[in-house]
């Protein structure tokens, strides 16, 4: 590989990672479509991406710690069930044909999509409060109350302690079982499937989500990238600008995030994932737009 | 199973804000390990190395939080905690075997 291309695979990594940080999501859902599309077969893109979403995850994972916004036991439940789909995952993924991958990427890239232009809601925030004590007599026999996984978090405005309850543990563990097998087989942060099991089963508040979810990919994907890294799977030379590209657009991605209103590039995003996800339709049946593989 | 109440403790902000730091250098550490094995001619064993860095970051951090628990004689918690490092240990050693 020449210096060339690894100047070129930082700097692609960093519009990549700045998309998906501006978005509030991993940028691994980017960062391997522009791998393949630059002539890096995928098996290489997902070891690569998969160890930039570590990267990202531990970064990023700081100040919401601080904030006290993870709930750190609840995350390390249900990493019993995102490592288990990541162990999953890795075996799959050697028995898988290369054109299954592509074509569940694309899958996937469509689903984001959809999920951006239906906006998250936050019934969690207000069931979270207001529901508290209706709910607790429904989960008082549950995983919540069981692992002691009901917490509060600091109003970040007001400093106000808000509680909230966690519900229908089990569900979620099933939804964030899929999502370590499908981060192991794609190299993603997996956050399409974590959102549906934060919000609709768990119904956390969206920050204590955002927090605690980023929390879990480092994890979730360590259980993958040790058994790609073991196996010789990682290639070095693309892995490295790939880190450090990602980490830094992950710094920008946030800072634009709080500049820029989000609702016209929302569309633009929008846009772009299903751009990418005919690109790796077309890559799964055999077209390859720009180029072969590495 | 009896219900317990929600630990929020200064113990657990403790750790809470050391795993934040943990993290936090441990990332520019890796960054720098990497960038340096990038930049030197032979320096591809001195990137492995950072990305292995990166690899064992969340892993140390499930076996702090695992000590935390046990330390704490939270026993249900410190038992899942060995169980989501035996699954990612398990992950590694079976395709070392493998490969």
């Amino acid at each position: 590989m020449t210096p060339q291309f690894g100047v070129y695979l930082f700097a692609m990594s960093v519009v990549a990672s700045a998309m998906g940080g501006t978005l509030g999501m991993a940028g691994g859902i980017f960062v391997v479509p522009m791998l393949t599309a630059s002539g890096v077969g995928i098996r290489t893109a997902v070891g690569a991406s998969i160890v930039s979403v570590i990267a990202c995850s531990c970064g990023s994972a700081s100040p919401f710690l601080r904030r006290r916004l993870t709930n750190t036991r609840l995350a390390i439940v249900l990493e019993l069930a995102t490592t288990l789909g990541a162990l999953s995952g890795v075996f799959l993924a050697d028995r898988l044909p290369t054109s299954a991958l592509y074509v569940l990427f694309a899958g996937i890239l469509l689903l984001s999509a959809q999920q951006m232009m239906a906006r998250r809601k936050a019934p969690s925030d207000a069931g979270a409060v207001a529901g508290a004590d209706a709910d607790a007599g429904a989960d008082a026999g549950g995983w919540g109350a069981t692992f002691g996984l009901h917490a509060s978090y600091p109003d970040p405005a007001t400093g106000v302690e808000i509680p909230y309850t966690v519900h229908r543990v089990p569900l979620a563990m099933t939804l964030m079982y899929g999502a370590g097998l499908v981060s192991a087989l794609l190299g993603i942060g997996s956050g399409v499937l974590k959102i549906p099991a934060m919000d609709t089963a768990l119904r956390l508040p969206l920050k204590v989500s955002s927090a605690t979810s980023n929390f879990m990919i480092g994890v979730t994907a360590a259980a993958s990238a040790g058994a790609y890294f073991v196996r010789g799977d990682i290639v070095p030379a693309i892995a490295g600008p790939v880190v450090l590209g990602s980490v830094v657009g992950a710094i920008l991605g946030a800072r634009i995030l709080v500049a820029v209103s989000s609702a016209r590039i929302r569309v633009a995003f929008v846009v772009v994932l299903v751009l990418l996800a005919a690109q790796m339709s077309l890559q799964g049946f055999g077209v390859h737009l720009f180029g072969g593989h590495a | 199973m009896s219900e317990r109440a929600p630990p929020d403790d200064a113990a657990t902000r403790a750790v809470e804000r050391w795993m934040a730091s943990g993290l936090w250098w441990g990332t520019w550490i890796g960054c720098a390990v990497v960038a340096v094995g990038l930049a030197l001619p032979r320096g591809t064993p001195v990137v492995v190395a950072g990305v292995g860095l990166f690899i064992a970051l969340p892993i140390l951090r499930v076996g702090v939080m695992l000590v935390d628990f046990a330390r704490r004689r939270d026993l249900r918690m410190a038992a899942v905690a060995a169980l989501v490092l035996t699954i990612i240990l398990a992950a590694i050693a079976l395709n070392l075997r493998a490969g």
